[in-house]
């Protein structure tokens, strides 16, 4: 099968191993590649009741069939493992130059198991594989250590790095790629960082010098050429291309999609300082694309800030929401700072500004009992509050240690404060309400690493768009409870085939070109809709491994504030997520039983019931029992 | 191929790809606009033009093959998005082998102004295109437009005018459909030029028509 390289490496950092193992073709053929391949050794390997911060959990980094191809976007990859955050099935995702260079260096993925017995790194240059020591990167920041393993590897590797956040098991940080241009791609949901830091492993270091090899080069690149025009001129992708994901800040707040002030508030004056226009003009100097990227979507910031100076990558969508709006911060500069201090300390800028929001309130509501502050005074809008908690958490510092274990854990330890503490399984929601688009609030509670807005995203089909190839042809109205059920379930099953191919969503390429452009590339003819099985069976893979870490279909909700509190004002006014009636047309329409247990049919049909049956692990069996 | 067959499958194609160029040079569709299908008589399965390439310089290998559910049979290029319509006629009228879609401005003009297409102001139109049905905007791709144009097509006429959308021929052969779509165009241009000049057009005198219909049985 072309367009893979076939093999993977597996570094077992307690042994000191690395071995290099050739990847079964059915794997590749049945769970594709990125996230899909990922569940897929993660189920072979990793037992559901182990702790995530124990050597047992493996750390799964895959590329997909199409990263590192001339596919426009190629550039994505996975990083999987068991969450410290859900405790339950955990994957980040980033796009940058580290994934194609790995392919380069004749890997899909590699597979980290084990814990070292000191700091290390692990570097990689086609062939040659080898563990280091990182003593001397041990406590720096994301920024330093990239620059320290470059010195130590070589100024070509692409580096992919941990902060103290990391090392420090707090559970909400990330992995943080290709600093050195021009800042970083972060890999930051579900504590993925932690789990490298419980490794004892600060950083990858990769250079690779083979080209990626596709089936029908030129035919691949002719239908490219031809496709492209209509595709790079869809309205979204042209938001992103003019002024970065920050364009979607206006439109969503016109729906009442954007959240202000730990989801309170439904309209902001400030907000007008977070739109598009307003960033691109007082911060932002230049456009950045990853590997092979025509869209171009982050941006290149320089600015100041009370004398610290901000540049590269610091500005997104996500982070304006976060650290801006939820915290009652109306400075693009401020949360440009705010955003670069949490990629130095290595944290979720989501999870990261979720848990600070709840927080303020909490402390606002008199929840919060003084000693646990010591002398801190929460304040909305109060950004030097706010660097003070980013670095506390990255150190678990006073009131930090509480906040790094996630708004979850965070919450139960203060009486009354769960009902606002934002998020779903434990993963922090992220910027855009529900109560704008009942279908985000079905997903939020229904994906399989929490609150996740990239799986499925059907505000897109709640504002107005059709998938045709899916045989979605009707038009939905944004806060119609009725056919969101089937909806979000192909759409998070699709988000599966993209999120395993290795390219990005913000090039809207449709299933239909999708199957084409997989076929070209692998050389084996597939159809979107064999495609589409294939992610639903990823997904129920997922959901699988989740039962099976005792994660059950009770927390396929939402925070009573998402259920229960409308908006008085804004796009969304009077609405609430209108969650139980959603739920039960979902679990319907996937086969699954009233109470959320997939039938023994259904994983029959997708092929996964024998494979269940075989597991070693014994929740498995333990789970096979309660599906009976 | 069958000795029997009158045409090849790839003869088939090459006619779909001449049209597509014919139709964008002549400004019936546009660079990305329009679609057209074939089958070899009374086939299930039939070859369409491919979704979101440029529809003036096609080639063999860009076009599809489907089966009347819409799985691809032959081909790596994602079919028309409009292909269940394509399906749902050929579904309903056994005498339709092949279907060109087109985007004609003047049909479109002149419906979108409240005119009716008239098929009786030329010998040609009341022979070839005997009558013109006229459906309701559906968004294109869905199986809302496929069944109102299924439905419209069951009524045996060859000719349909989609509002806010564009025109269907649908002929015997490529030909035919072709010459349907063209004929469309020119009547509409003939009735403009007529209602531009302050008339009603006028029709083939209707003794005419008598004999047609009589002979023709519409």
């Amino acid at each position: 099968m072309k367009s893979y390289c076939g093999r993977l490496l597996y570094i077992d950092l307690t042994a000191e191993s690395i071995e290099k193992k050739e990847i079964p073709e059915d794997y590749l053929l049945n769970y594709i590649g990125g996230s899909g391949l990922a569940v897929r050794i993660i189920f072979d390997l990793v037992d559901p009741a182990i702790d995530p911060l124990s050597p047992e959990n493996v750390l799964v980094f895959m590329t997909g069939p199409l990263t590192g191809t001339i596919m426009p976007t190629g550039a994505r990859m996975t990083v999987a493992a068991k969450s410290p955050l859900t405790k339950g099935w955990g994957e980040a995702h980033a796009g940058g130059f580290w994934a194609t260079e790995l392919k380069k260096a004749g890997y899909d993925g590699i597979v980290v198991t084990g814990r070292a017995d000191k700091p290390s790194y692990i570097y990689i240059c086609n062939d040659e594989v080898q563990i280091g020591d990182a003593s001397k990167l041990w406590r720096l920041d994301t920024y330093q250590s990239d620059l320290e393993l470059r010195r130590i590897t070589g100024e070509d590797v692409k580096c992919a790095v941990i902060g103290p956040a990391g090392e420090n098991f707090v559970n909400v940080a990330g992995i943080f790629f290709d600093i050195s241009l021009d800042g970083p791609r972060a890999a930051g949901r579900c504590g993925i960082g932690a789990v490298m830091g419980s490794k004892n492993l600060k950083g990858i270091a990769v250079k690779g010098s083979r080209s990626v090899e596709v089936a029908d080069p030129q035919r691949l690149r002719e239908y490219l050429k031809r496709i492209l025009p209509s595709i790079m001129s869809f309205p979204t992708t042209q938001i992103y291309s003019a002024y970065g994901t920050a364009g979607e800040v206006a439109p969503l707040y016109i729906y009442g999609d954007f959240p202000i002030k730990d989801f309170s508030l439904g309209v902001w004056d400030g907000v007008k300082n977070l739109e598009g226009e307003a960033v691109a003009e007082k911060i932002v100097k230049g456009r950045r694309a990853c590997f092979n990227c025509p869209i171009g979507c982050w941006r290149y910031v320089n600015c100041e800030v009370d004398g610290e100076k901000v540049t590269g990558r610091a500005v997104e969508y996500e982070s304006l929401g976060a650290l801006g709006s939820l915290l009652m911060i109306d400075d693009s500069a401020k949360v440009a700072y705010l955003h670069q201090l949490c990629n130095r300390v290595g944290v979720d800028v989501i999870s990261t500004g979720v848990t600070i929001a709840w927080l303020i309130e909490a402390f606002e509501k008199g929840l919060i009992d003084q000693e646990m502050l010591n002398g801190l005074q929460p304040r909305w809008g109060d950004y030097k509050f706010i660097e003070n908690m980013i670095k506390m958490i990255g150190g678990r510092d006073g009131i930090g240690d509480l906040l790094a274990r996630g708004v979850r854990e965070a919450s139960k330890a203060v009486k009354g404060s769960e009902s606002f503490a934002m998020h779903s399984k434990g993963l922090e929601i992220p910027m855009h309400d529900p109560r704008a688009f009942m279908g985000m609030g079905l997903q939020y509670a229904t994906s399989n690493r929490g609150a996740c807005h990239l799986y499925g995203f059907v505000l897109r089909i709640e504002q107005g768009e059709r998938v045709t190839d899916l045989g979605i042809h009707e038009r939905v109205q944004r806060f119609d409870i009725r056919g969101k059920g089937r909806i979000v379930a192909i759409m998070q099953d699709w988000s599966e085939v993209i999120e395993a191919m290795g390219f990005c969503k913000f090039l809207q390429v449709t299933p239909g070109h999708v199957a084409s452009i997989y076929s070209l590339a692998v050389g084996i003819r597939t159809t979107a809709k064999d495609l589409y099985m294939k992610g639903t069976m990823i997904f129920h893979l997922k959901r699988i491994f989740n039962l099976a870490c005792g994660i059950t279909p009770r927390e396929d909700t939402l925070p009573d504030r998402l259920l229960r509190e409308p908006l008085s004002e804004g796009g969304a006014a009077g609405k609430v997520v209108e969650l139980a009636e959603m739920l039960r047309e979902y679990y319907e329409y996937r086969g699954w039983k009233e109470d959320g247990y997939p039938r023994k049919g259904t994983l029959s049909n997708l092929g996964l019931l024998e494979l269940i049956k075989g597991s070693r692990f014994t929740a498995y069996k333990e789970l096979l029992n309660k599906i009976e | 191929m069958n000795e029997i067959e009158l045409f090849s499958e790839d003869e088939l194609k090459e006619e779909i790809i001449r049209i597509s160029k014919t139709l964008y040079e002549r400004s019936l569709i546009t660079a990305l606009g329009g679609n057209i299908s074939a089958r070899l008589p009374g086939a299930n399965e039939f070859w369409i033009t491919p979704s979101q390439v440029f529809k003036g310089a096609l080639k063999p290998e860009d076009l599809v093959k489907l089966n009347m559910e819409g799985e691809i049979i032959e081909g790596i290029l994602k079919p028309s998005i409009e292909w269940p319509m394509h399906a749902a006629i050929y579904k309903v009228r056994l005498d339709v082998n092949a279907i060109v879609h087109a985007h004609n401005p003047t049909v479109l003009g002149l419906t979108l102004a409240g005119k009716k297409l008239k098929s009786t102001i030329t010998d040609e139109a009341v022979i070839l295109l005997r009558r013109i049905e006229e459906i309701e905007f559906k968004f294109p791709g869905t199986v809302y437009l496929a069944e109102a144009v299924s439905s419209a097509a069951s009524k045996g006429g060859r000719a349909i005018v989609l509002k806010n959308h564009g025109v269907l021929g649908l002929g015997t052969n490529l030909l035919e459909a072709e010459a349907i779509v063209e004929l469309l165009e020119a009547i509409a241009t003939i009735e403009f030029i007529c209602y531009a000049l302050g008339k009603e057009p006028e029709e083939v005198p209707p003794e005419e028509i008598e004999v047609a219909k009589k002979y023709w049985g519409i």
